[in-house]
C-alpha cells in the first residue's frame, strides 16, 4: 500500500492556526446590558467567514488518520468501525433532550436508557448496570466506589486493592483516587496472575482485585474460577475491567467467573466512535447484592411506564447528569444491529484476525494462546521506531512498549473488521518496518503529514497556547 | 445461513468471505474460529442474550419510533446546562470521519489536524479565561469541579484541614460527584450561604480559615445570577492560603469579567451549550488553571514542537502527570475524554467569532431580564426572585403551585423547571427565544 | 559501560554523593540518566528543608518516565542546583557534574557506611 498524508504548509509550518489567519479584538461596550464593572474590557479571537473556517477544518481533517482511512490495531484500544446509521440515530432531532425533563416526557430517552441496562446485563453476566459513568476510568472509579461504600455498610473497614502489574494504568489511578493503597501483583511466567502471589497478598485488607479477562497479553486467565472462590473466601470483591471484552462475545461472561463488578467501555466492544480521545462510556455492571449501591437515577420499568429512580443505598452521583448520553445511544443501536449471533460473530473474528495476523509477521509473540490482542516484541529493535516506519505504510501501528511484561512490546488488536487482504497489508507494514535499516527507521516517518516530532523539547519549554507562541518567536 | 457475497450471517462489519476465512484458518492452523478460545469449560456462556438482530433500514424505524415517545416540548430549561443553535457547519466538519473515527493522538505525526484543533481550543479557553493553561477536556462541569479540588487538595498538602467551600445554589450533580470525588482524598466539603441569589461574601469571610484548601464560586449561579462581588471572594481565599475556583461557562465569560482579573486561580464549567446542545446532560469540562500549577493539571495537554523537518508541529505533552505513566500517583485517572466535544466547541466558537459571541452573551442578559419582566406583569407572578442581574435564567415565585404549572405547561408544548413548591426556573436562549411569546401567554392561561 | 567514578558513593536507587568541603553533595547516576532518557523536569526541595535518609526530596522527569529521589543520608539543605530548573538536561550531558542536584549539611556522618562503594553499585548496574 502506498501513502501519502496530505500536508499543508506556508513556510515553516503546516495549516496556519487559526489566530494567525485572523485575530480581531472586540470591545466590550454593554452599556445598557449590564454595568460597565461586571464586564470585561475587550475579547480577542478570530473573526473568520463560514467559507474560511470551512476549509480550515476540513484540510486539518485531512491530515488525520482514522479507522476510515486504514487499519488502527491499537492494542486495549478496539478500534473498530462505527456504523454510519448510529450517527443518524444520535442525531435524531427528538433524541436530544434537556435532563430536566419530568420522565412522564421523555419515555422515549428514557426506555432506551433501560433497554441497554438489560441488554448490557445480559452480555455482561450481571443483575444491574448503571450507564452513568461517561468513560472507562470513571466505571472503574464508580466501581470502586460500590465497593467502597458495600464494604462500609457491612463496618468493614478495608483498605487495598490488588492490580495486576500488566494492568491499565487507569487501574491504579482509579484506585487511589478512592482511596485505596494498591498491591501490585506480579504475572507468572505464562503472562497471567502468579497464584502464589495472588495468595500471598490476599487479605483481610483486600477490597477488591482487578482483573483484565483476558488480559492486556490477549490471555485467558484459567484460574478465574480459583481466583474468584480466593478473593470471595477473604472477603474481596473481584473487579472486571471491560476493555478486553471484545474478545468474549457470547462465549463467556464476567458474572459467570465470578466477577462482582464490571465496567463496559462501550466506545470499545461496541463501536461507539473513539473521538480523537473521547467521548466514550463507562457503564457499570453488579451482581445484585451490589446493585442498591449504584449511583443515581436508574431506570425502571413499571406499568405507568418509565422512570428514574435512586437505588437504596446509592453512592450518589459519578456525573452530573446521565453520563454521555450520545454514546449510549450509539452503543444500543449498535448492539440491536448486530443481535447475538453478529455479537458472537464479531468476536470470533477479532479473535481469528489477531491469530492470523501474529502468523503472518516476522516478529516473535512470547505469550499464547492469545484471543483478540497480542504482544510482539521487535526484540532488538526499538518499538517505539517500529512503529513510526509502519506509519509510512499507510496503517496506525500497535500500541508500544506495553505491557512492560514484553519487552519492546507491540500489542496489537486488529479487531473484526478487517478483512484478509487489509490484514495482509498491516503483516507487510510490520515486517517491512521490522525489517528496514537503522537510518530508516530513526528518519521515519516520512509520509505523514508530519515527520518525527521531538517529544522532549515540547515537554523541556511548554507552550500550549497560541498566545505562548508569541513568546519566542 | 449464507446472507449473499459469500458471507455468512454474524456481523455486518465483519468483512470475511468464506474463502478469507478458510485460508486465515489454515494459515493459523485450527478447523474453526471456536478452537482459538482457551476458555475453561466451567466458564463457557453456551446462552443467549435474546437479541434478535436488526436490519439497518428497520432499526432506524425502531429507533425513530422510540424516540417519538419524547414529547415535542419547547425546553426553557437550564439550572448550569444549556443549548445554543448549533451551526450546520459544527454538525457537517465534526462528523467527517477523520475527526469522529480517530483516536487519541498518541502517533502525532499522523494526527496533526486534531491536535491542531485541540491546541485552538486550548488557546481559545486561554483567551476567555485570562489563565495562561487549559487542558483539552474534561468530562463535564462536575467532573473538572471535583478535579479542582483535588488539585487544591495536592497544592495544600501541608494544610491543617482539608475542606472546599461551595455555595449553597450548587447544582445537586456538582455537588454529589464533588462528594464522591473528595471521600478518597478525605477531604470535607462546606456550604456557605447565599444573600438574594448571590454569595453572601460577609458570612463567608467567617467560613473561610486555615483548614480551607479551595473556595468555589459561580458566575452565573445555577439559578442564573451574576455575582458582583468575586475579586473579593478570591481575596478571601488567598488571605487564608486557599485557591479560588471559578464555575464559569464559555459564552458567559465572553461578557463577564475575566478570571484571571478576579484572582481565579482555576476556571471549571460547562462548554457544551457552544457545539453540542442538551443531549440529555451530556457536557464538556473546561479546566483552565495558572502556569505555576502546569504539573499538577489532570488531563491532557497540546502542545507546540518542531518535527525533523523544522516545522511547527503539535504533540501531547507533559504526560508523565497521567495514568498510563504515573498510574496510582496520577494527578487523574481520567483517559478517555470529550476530545470531540471539544472539537465541536471550538468550531462553534470560531464560527461564531468574537461579535457574535459576545452579542450571544448580551442576548443572555437582555432577554432573561425582558422575558422576566413580561412574567412579572402576570398576577400571582414575581420573576425574577432575586433582585440582580441575570444571565440566560432566573428564579420565578408563583402564588399558586409549580408542580402544578410545569404540569399545565407542558400540557401547552413547554418545559419549565419547579424548584420547589411556589418556585419555578425559566432559562432563555437563542435556541428558544422565538417561544418566548407562546411561552408567556401559555402562562397567563395556567395561573 | 556507564561511567562511575571511584570519589563517590552511591544508593541502591541510583542517587550518589559526594564531599565538598562541609558539604554532602547530591545527584544522579550516569546509569540513572541513561535509563530515563533526555530528562525535561526536575523538582527539587528548598534550601533549609530538612531531609531524613531514605526519604523522598524530589522527582525527575522524562517523557516517558518518572523517578523518585532519595536521600541517601540525613540532613539540611544547603544549596540547589537551580539551572536544572531552566536546563534539565545537564543531568544527561553531565550528571556528576554540573548535573549535580542538592547540597547538605550531614546530620550523621555513619550514615555514610550504609551507601554502596563504587565497586559495590558497579556490580548492582551490571
Amino acid at each position: 500500500m502506498n501513502f501519502d498524508q496530505a500536508r499543508f504548509s506556508r513556510d515553516d509550518e503546516y495549516e496556519p492556526l487559526l489566530s494567525e489567519k485572523d485575530s480581531t479584538t472586540v470591545e466590550v461596550d454593554s452599556e445598557g446590558v449590564l454595568p460597565d464593572d461586571l464586564t470585561r474590557d475587550e475579547l480577542t479571537l478570530p473573526a473568520l467567514s463560514e467559507p474560511q473556517l470551512a476549509r480550515h477544518y476540513t484540510r486539518l481533517s485531512q491530515m488525520n488518520y482514522s479507522v476510515e482511512l486504514g487499519p488502527y490495531p491499537l492494542g486495549s484500544c478496539t478500534m473498530k468501525y462505527n456504523p454510519s446509521f448510529t450517527e443518524d440515530v444520535a442525531a435524531d432531532p427528538n433524541a436530544g433532550v434537556h435532563p430536566d425533563r419530568s420522565d412522564r416526557t421523555i419515555q422515549g430517552t428514557l426506555g432506551l436508557l433501560h433497554g441497554l441496562q438489560e441488554y448490557l446485563a445480559d452480555i455482561g453476566g450481571m443483575d444491574a448496570v448503571t450507564l452513568q459513568p461517561p468513560a472507562g476510568a470513571a466505571g472503574e472509579f464508580t466501581g470502586i466506589l460500590v465497593a467502597k461504600a458495600y464494604h462500609e455498610s457491612r463496618g468493614d473497614d478495608r483498605s487495598e486493592i490488588i492490580i495486576p502489574s500488566s494492568a491499565h494504568g487507569t487501574n491504579f489511578a482509579s484506585a487511589a483516587m478512592a482511596g485505596y493503597d494498591v498491591v501490585e501483583l506480579p504475572s507468572d511466567d505464562d503472562g497471567r496472575v502468579d497464584m502464589e502471589a495472588l495468595d500471598a497478598a490476599i487479605s483481610e485488607e483486600t477490597a477488591a482485585l482487578m482483573l483484565t479477562n483476558p488480559n492486556t497479553l490477549g490471555l485467558f486467565e484459567r484460574d478465574i474460577v480459583d481466583i474468584a472462590e480466593m478473593v470471595h473466601d477473604a472477603g474481596g470483591l473481584l473487579y472486571y475491567d471491560g476493555a478486553n471484552l471484545n474478545a468474549l462475545l457470547g462465549r463467556a461472561r464476567p458474572g459467570d467467573m465470578g466477577f462482582d463488578i464490571m465496567h463496559y467501555n462501550v466506545h470499545k466492544t461496541f463501536a461507539t466512535p473513539h473521538g480523537g480521545g473521547g467521548p466514550g462510556a463507562g457503564p457499570v455492571g453488579v451482581v445484585e447484592e451490589l446493585a442498591e449501591f449504584l449511583p443515581s437515577p436508574m431506570v425502571r420499568e413499571t406499568a405507568a411506564g418509565y422512570e428514574q429512580y435512586e437505588p437504596e443505598s446509592s453512592i450518589g452521583k459519578v456525573h452530573g447528569f446521565a453520563g454521555n448520553w450520545l454514546v449510549l445511544v450509539k452503543a444500543y443501536a449498535y448492539i440491536a444491529r448486530l443481535g447475538d449471533a453478529g455479537l458472537a460473530d464479531a468476536s470470533a473474528k477479532a479473535v481469528l484476525n489477531a491469530n492470523y495476523l501474529a502468523s503472518q509477521i516476522d516478529l516473535e509473540v512470547p505469550y499464547g494462546p492469545f484471543h483478540h490482542e497480542f504482544a510482539a516484541t521487535s526484540g532488538d529493535r526499538d518499538a517505539a521506531d517500529v512503529a513510526k516506519r509502519m506509519l509510512d505504510y499507510g496503517v496506525h501501528p500497535p500500541t508500544t512498549k506495553w505491557p512492560e511484561l514484553v519487552s519492546q512490546a507491540m500489542l496489537t488488536e486488529p479487531t473484526e473488521v478487517e478483512d484478509k487482504a487489509s490484514l495482509d497489508d498491516l503483516a507487510h507494514a510490520f515486517n517491512a518496518a521490522y525489517a528496514d535499516s537503522d537510518e530508516a527507521l530513526e528518519t521515519a516517518p516520512t509520509k505523514t503529514s508530519a515527520r518525527r516530532i521531538d517529544q522532549v523539547s515540547a515537554a523541556r519549554n511548554p507552550r500550549l497556547s497560541w498566545q505562548a507562541l508569541g513568546d519566542d518567536e | 445461513m449464507t446472507a449473499g457475497n459469500g458471507r455468512r450471517a454474524g456481523s455486518p462489519y465483519a468483512p470475511h468471505t468464506d474463502a478469507d476465512e478458510e485460508a486465515m484458518l489454515d494459515a493459523v492452523g485450527a478447523d474453526s474460529a471456536e478452537e482459538l478460545f482457551d476458555i475453561p469449560d466451567e466458564v463457557r456462556f453456551d446462552g443467549e442474550f435474546g437479541v434478535s438482530g436488526t436490519d439497518e433500514q428497520e432499526l432506524r424505524n425502531v429507533m425513530a419510533d422510540l424516540f417519538s415517545r419524547n414529547e415535542e416540548l419547547t425546553e426553557f430549561l437550564g439550572r448550569g446546562h444549556h443549548a445554543h443553535y448549533v451551526p450546520a457547519l459544527v454538525d457537517d466538519l465534526s462528523r467527517r470521519s477523520e475527526f469522529l473515527t480517530s483516536y487519541t493522538q498518541y502517533q502525532p505525526e499522523i494526527a496533526q489536524g486534531f491536535l491542531q484543533v485541540l491546541f485552538e481550543y486550548q488557546s481559545m479557553l486561554v483567551e476567555l479565561t485570562g489563565l495562561p493553561v487549559a487542558n483539552c477536556s474534561m468530562y463535564d462541569a462536575a467532573t473538572a469541579l471535583a478535579e479542582a479540588a483535588l488539585l487544591a487538595n495536592r497544592l495544600r498538602r501541608g494544610a491543617s484541614g482539608h475542606r472546599v467551600l461551595v455555595p449553597e445554589h450548587l447544582h445537586e450533580g456538582r455537588l454529589g460527584v464533588l462528594e464522591n470525588y473528595l471521600d478518597g482524598a478525605e477531604m470535607e466539603i462546606g456550604e456557605y450561604p447565599m444573600d438574594d441569589g448571590a454569595v453572601d461574601v460577609e458570612v463567608l469571610a467567617d467560613l473561610v480559615d486555615d483548614e480551607t484548601v479551595m473556595v468555589y464560586a459561580e458566575t452565573p449561579t445555577v439559578r442564573g445570577v451574576i455575582e458582583e462581588r468575586l475579586a473579593d471572594i478570591g481575596d478571601l481565599a488567598h488571605d487564608n492560603d486557599a485557591l479560588f475556583c471559578l464555575g464559569s461557562d464559555l459564552v458567559a465569560l465572553a461578557l463577564l469579567e475575566e478570571p484571571a482579573s478576579v484572582g481565579a486561580d482555576v476556571v471549571v464549567g460547562e462548554a457544551g451549550a457552544l457545539g453540542l446542545g442538551t443531549a440529555y446532560g451530556m457536557g464538556l469540562g473546561i479546566f483552565a488553571t495558572r502556569e505555576e500549577y502546569l504539573r499538577q493539571v489532570p488531563g491532557r495537554l497540546v502542545g507546540v514542537s518542531e518535527d525533523s523537518a523544522d516545522m511547527r508541529a503539535f504533540t501531547l505533552t507533559l504526560q508523565t502527570r497521567e495514568q498510563h505513566i504515573r498510574k496510582e500517583r496520577a494527578t487523574s485517572n481520567i483517559c478517555t475524554n470529550q476530545a470531540w466535544v471539544a472539537l465541536r466547541t471550538a468550531m462553534h466558537m470560531a464560527w461564531l467569532g468574537p461579535d457574535r459571541l459576545v452579542g450571544l452573551a448580551e442576548r443572555a442578559v437582555t432577554d432573561a431580564r425582558d422575558l422576566a419582566a413580561r412574567l412579572d406583569e402576570l398576577s400571582g407572578v414575581k420573576a425574577p426572585l432575586y433582585d440582580r442581574h441575570h444571565f440566560r435564567e432566573f428564579v420565578v415565585r408563583t402564588d399558586q403551585p409549580a408542580p402544578a404549572i410545569t404540569n399545565d405547561l407542558a400540557g401547552r408544548g413547554f418545559a419549565v423547571h419547579a424548584l420547589d413548591d411556589h418556585h419555578l426556573q425559566v432559562c432563555i436562549t437563542d435556541a428558544n427565544a422565538d417561544a418566548a411569546d407562546g411561552l408567556v401567554a401559555a402562562f397567563e392561561e395556567v395561573i | 559501560m556507564f561511567e562511575i567514578p571511584d570519589d563517590r558513593k552511591y544508593l541502591e536507587s541510583h542517587e550518589w554523593t559526594t564531599t565538598e568541603g562541609d558539604a554532602v553533595r547530591i545527584g544522579i547516576s550516569d546509569f540513572a540518566q541513561d535509563e530515563l532518557g533526555d530528562v525535561v523536569f526536575v523538582e527539587l526541595p528548598a534550601e533549609g528543608d530538612e531531609l531524613a535518609a531514605g526519604e523522598e526530596f524530589g522527582v525527575v522527569e522524562s517523557i516517558k518516565a518518572v523517578s523518585d529521589l532519595y536521600a541517601p543520608i540525613s540532613g539540611t539543605v544547603t544549596a540547589v542546583n537551580e539551572e536544572l530548573f531552566d536546563a534539565p538536561e545537564l543531568l544527561n550531558d553531565d550528571p556528576y557534574g554540573d548535573g549535580w542536584m542538592l547540597e547538605l549539611e550531614p546530620a550523621d556522618e555513619s550514615e555514610f557506611d550504609d551507601l554502596l562503594s563504587p565497586e559495590e553499585y558497579r556490580e548492582q548496574t551490571e
